[in-house]
């Protein structure tokens, strides 16, 4: 029995060499997308690859890069940090990929950037908004997504209009989430607002009762929220079952406002969410056509309309990284950074072009996209205080 | 042939860096042998003793995290205004320590197992566990909790002044790792073979009657569960300072029970049993990706161990080794304490 | 003063269900002598089916919680039938990494089907929360409180009032004996492990839109059930309720008032101490069932 196993075990191995030698021998440009497929923030991670698919399949539609395919190798990091070492560490050794994209979560991506060092492959941040990631001086990191600071800056003005006097925070207890509150904290004190209580949850929590029983005590007008979509549904409906009333601010643009309301229906009404795209106003995209030839790929393929607000990320990920490899003319790391700094194109939400950030000598690039503030109103999103 | 058998394969072992040089492989051979070694040390647990610990892997999250924070110091607040600032160890000395403070929860386990049997004793060990993740995930000011500790320094061995070298890279770790699992198995051999614990094997049945013989349960028990925790401890300093990153999710069940799978498949009870079993659950993965999903898999390594329960009971190393004794027409019949002893 | 009665109904009406798995997961062990590693995994399936019987094939809602209960029933009679019937007179070891193995068949199986994105099911309860002067409390959370009593309630019938209830309890007291007197102590080990794995199912299916549907969820489930049993001592179905209301008060309390973050670690601190001063649980005369 045991000399059965053993053989089939043999012809498992032979079997998957041939199919690696087949992959291997036709000619592509690897691209490694490392996120978060399974697990605690899965839905976004799921949703950030359909977006990259899109991105590569229109590219390779036109003829690739230089009559080269692009190939995305996607990779699940389980929504761990670990994972996400592992991942890249596969993605460089094994894939050989020049360039990357990842890894959704400030955690994962701080985790993956000494990676990038070691072997000095460039990776490009879609997502994570923690300030560490552009500030701690590694040269790899390229970000179009906002930083938290960022968000801060651009809801500075409109504190006043929302009548905000003292502020409760509920974070996701990570780099995104305790970063957010750091900055908006320091944000809101600078506009004279009383900071109330901190709390502070694990990512994959379900009952948030006790935090936000502890929240019911104090007497502060609004709440703000920073955490993915399957836990600010969890909490928007806790909330809402508590009778907790306070204007509640959602940042860090993974909110899905679309999933909200159909998930955590009334409890999500009045609600107000940063976003860094606004699928609903394809008008107030500094491109509009591409982004509406985007929204409609996008559900063609089934997926759905509420995910475009993660989609997006990846659509732009992958463009940028492409037009970097052809400006680069190779798929080499070192010229594809080196062409990184010098890409320039329009995205679904702003011009993406890298600013550099962090300690002299070693800048990391930093692109800066709009930021929207909107609001869900008998379920339906509005652009709020523009 | 039995007696070179161990010789051709260690030494098998040793020229592997010098024809693999495909990092990646390299990367699965270390892993594989991280894992081999925690393997080992739940085997003397699980296949000597009887004791199914089913919280195996805190001893090796507890190895690795106490090593990395020795290497990497720390500044907590206790109670008041009490402070604890410890400052960054060498990482070989971390994982000393880390060794000695997984030894320490493995005699606590060891006493343990006394109180509480069967049953309560497994889930007892899986609350364990459960607990130390729980700390790990919330005491953020130590263990950084979900942030992951990070950049954690790896080995450098040798006498300061004179020679040093630290271990960047694939080959060296792969070596590190392989001389860490020599020491273990020569360990566990020397234990097992040692009169206590022939005694305690052969009579692992049926405890009344060994201690009515006079033997010593109590001490071989918790020296047992001492020395599985350190080598666990061991195996996790290994993994810290080569991944370099660890995270909470280092004490989940899925590891003990990937454990549990090595020592079963190969054969408990056995010397041999874990090494074969983590050879082949550490490579199959690797193998099997192209062609099955991670989740796949997974359906597949459960059926394989309910078959193997259900038609190998004794796992594969014993089955290959009756197969290898007909064909030979050995007639000895294999007794049981004896099947422990005189093989690798 | 308000904060503590919003912590004490919260954990009225999480207690509710702890204590249906409890109960599910301690008849297994008392009566068939198996720590069931599959329970979590029912009340996985639990979710799952609700999800897909609601949100997916549109049916009732209050429909589709009974198909939930009834499919769970079949399914554990189905690894009864398929795995444990063969194991009888096994040690307890070897049914353990039986169980381990289906586990992780079963979650793995989830996972495959269903995909790693958590699933949330909406339940036609009303979105207003029922108020009561400074507490309130989800109707969703009342409805399934009320459910898993009346689950508990039919429970305690079936076993002190039915024939089948009275071959379980005398197989626990004496499996030998009971078999001499003409019980058919296969078609009890069936029933008791169809059960039990019901009840997990329909905890899972009435936890489910109350959170999120997820092919992990059952995990922690299985743990906080383990650590209920203990608490009331193995077999002991009263033991199970009574350590399912403590260790959801205990967790309540715990991250209302020490830390949120510790709130999963009540349960298993609890059972470490439980069992190092009283190993046979809080509860014990003799074990006994019933």
């Amino acid at each position: 029995m045991a000399q059965t196993w053993m053989k089939a075990a043999l012809i498992a191995a032979g079997v998957s060499l041939a199919i690696g030698g087949a992959l291997e021998a036709a000619n592509t440009i690897k691209i490694g997308v490392n996120q978060p497929l399974t697990g605690a923030v899965a839905a976004s991670g799921n949703f950030v690859a359909n977006g990259a698919k899109i991105a590569a399949d229109e590219i390779n539609a036109k003829g690739g890069i230089g009559g080269t395919r692009i190939e995305l190798v996607i990779e699940d990091n389980k929504s761990n940090p670990t994972e996400a070492v592992a991942v890249a560490e596969k993605l460089i050794v094994r894939d050989k990929v020049p360039v990357m994209m990842g890894a959704w979560s400030s955690t994962y991506t701080l985790a993956v950037m000494p990676k990038l060092m070691e072997y000095k492959i460039p990776m490009l941040v879609e997502t994570s908004s923690s300030d560490k990631i552009t500030t701690s001086g590694n040269p790899y990191v390229f970000r179009i997504s906002p930083t938290s600071g960022m968000e801060a800056a651009a809801f500075a003005d409109k504190v006043g209009r929302l009548k905000i006097r003292k502020a409760d925070f509920l974070v996701v207890n990570n780099d995104w989430g305790k970063g957010a509150a750091d900055v908006f904290q320091k944000m809101l004190k600078d506009k004279g607002v009383v900071i109330g209580v901190v709390e502070t949850m694990d990512a994959a929590a379900q009952d948030l009762n006790a935090q936000l029983s502890k929240i019911k005590g104090s007497d502060a007008d609004t709440l703000f929220i920073t955490t993915a979509v399957e836990q600010l549904t969890l909490a928007l409906k806790q909330i809402y079952a508590l009778r907790l009333k306070r204007q509640i601010i959602t940042t860090g643009g993974s909110q899905n406002p679309d999933q909200l309301i159909e998930q955590a229906g009334a409890a999500a009404n009045g609600t107000l969410h940063l976003t860094t795209f606004a699928p609903w106003f394809p008008g107030v995209s500094p491109n509009p056509e591409a982004t509406k030839a985007f929204i409609a790929e996008w559900v063609k393929r089934g997926n759905k309309f509420a995910g475009l607000t993660e989609g997006f990320r990846g659509y732009d990920g992958i463009r940028t990284i492409a037009a970097a490899i052809a400006k680069a003319g190779k798929a080499e790391p070192e010229a594809i950074r080196t062409a990184l700094w010098n890409t320039q194109l329009t995205g679904l939400n702003g011009k993406i072009a890298f600013t550099k950030a962090g300690p002299k000598g070693k800048e990391s690039g930093q692109s800066i996209p709009d930021v929207y503030l909107i609001k869900i109103d008998n379920g339906k999103v509005a652009l709020h205080l523009r | 042939m039995r007696r070179t058998l161990p010789y051709l394969w260690v030494g098998f072992l040793l020229s592997v860096p010098l024809w693999l040089h495909d990092q990646y492989f390299l990367h699965i051979l270390i892993t594989t042998g991280i894992f081999t070694i925690t393997a080992m040390s739940l085997n003397l647990l699980l296949g000597f003793t009887g004791q199914l610990s089913l919280g195996h892997v805190a001893f090796f999250g507890v190895g690795a995290y106490t090593s990395a924070l020795a290497s990497l110091g720390f500044d907590v607040h206790i109670f008041g205004g009490f402070r604890i600032v410890h400052q960054p160890w060498p990482a070989v000395t971390g994982f000393a320590v880390g060794i000695l403070v997984a030894g320490l929860c493995g005699y606590a386990i060891g006493k343990l197992s006394f109180k509480v049997r069967e049953a309560y004793f497994v889930i007892v060990t899986i609350s364990f566990a459960e607990v130390v993740r729980l700390v790990a995930l919330n005491w953020v000011e130590l263990t950084q909790g979900p942030l992951a500790l990070n950049n954690i320094p790896p080995f450098t061995i040798g006498f300061p002044g004179l020679w040093e070298q630290t271990l960047w890279g694939k080959v060296p770790n792969y070596y590190a790792v392989l001389a860490v699992g020599a020491v273990a198995h020569i360990l566990i051999r020397r234990l097992v073979l040692s009169r206590i614990g022939r005694a305690m094997v052969a009579l692992k049945e049926n405890e009344p009657l060994a201690t009515s013989l006079g033997i010593d349960v109590t001490r071989f028990l918790v020296l047992a569960a001492v020395v599985s925790a350190g080598i666990a401890g061991a195996a996790g300093g290994l993994y810290a300072h080569y991944i370099r990153i660890i995270d909470p999710d280092i004490f989940l069940f899925i590891y003990t029970v990937t454990m549990v799978i090595m020592v079963v498949t190969g054969g408990k009870g056995t010397l041999a049993g874990p090494l074969v079993g983590g050879i082949i659950f550490g490579i199959l993965p690797v193998m099997l990706r192209p062609m099955a999903t991670p989740e796949a898999q997974w359906i597949i390594y459960g059926v394989f161990m309910i078959l193997i329960v259900f038609f190998l009971p004794r796992g594969i190393v014993p089955a290959v080794q009756d197969w290898w004794q007909s064909k030979m027409g050995v007639t000895q019949a294999p007794v049981d304490g004896a099947r422990t002893g005189g093989r690798l | 003063m308000d904060q503590l009665s919003q912590h004490i109904v919260n954990a009225l009406m999480l207690g509710g269900t702890y204590a249906l798995l409890g109960i599910g997961l301690t008849l297994i062990f008392g009566i068939m002598r198996v720590v069931n590693f599959t329970h979590g995994e029912l009340y996985s399936f639990g979710g799952y089916m609700i999800f897909l019987f609601t949100s997916v094939l549109g049916l009732n809602f209050y429909a589709a919680l009974i198909v939930a209960l009834v499919l769970g029933i079949l399914l554990g009679a189905v690894i009864e039938l398929v795995l444990l019937r063969r194991l009888r007179g096994a040690d307890i070891d070897t049914t353990m990494l039986v169980m381990i193995g289906c586990w992780m068949v079963l979650q793995n199986t989830e996972q495959m089907i269903w995909g790693g994105v958590a699933k949330a099911v909406v339940s036609p309860l009303p979105e207003e929360p029922l108020v009561l002067g400074s507490v309130s409390v989800a109707w969703l959370r009342v409805f399934v409180f009320v459910v898993a009593a009346l689950l508990i309630l039919a429970t305690y019938a079936l076993i002190h009032w039915t024939k089948l209830g009275k071959a379980m309890r005398a197989t626990f007291q004496d499996r030998d004996t009971a078999s001499l007197m003409g019980v058919n102590i296969n078609a009890i080990n069936t029933a008791t492990f169809a059960l039990g794995s019901g009840l997990a199912s329909a905890a899972g299916a009435l936890l489910g839109p109350v959170y999120l549907v997820t092919p992990t969820m059952g995990n922690l489930a299985a743990l906080k059930a383990f650590a209920i049993v203990i608490l009331g001592g193995l077999g002991n179905i009263q033991g199970a309720t009574v350590g399912g209301f403590i260790l959801a008060f205990a967790e309540e309390m715990g991250a209302g008032y020490i830390s949120s973050g510790y709130r999963d670690a009540m349960g298993f601190l609890m059972i470490i101490v439980v069992l190092l001063f009283k190993p046979t649980g809080l509860f014990a005369r003799a074990e006994r069932i019933g």
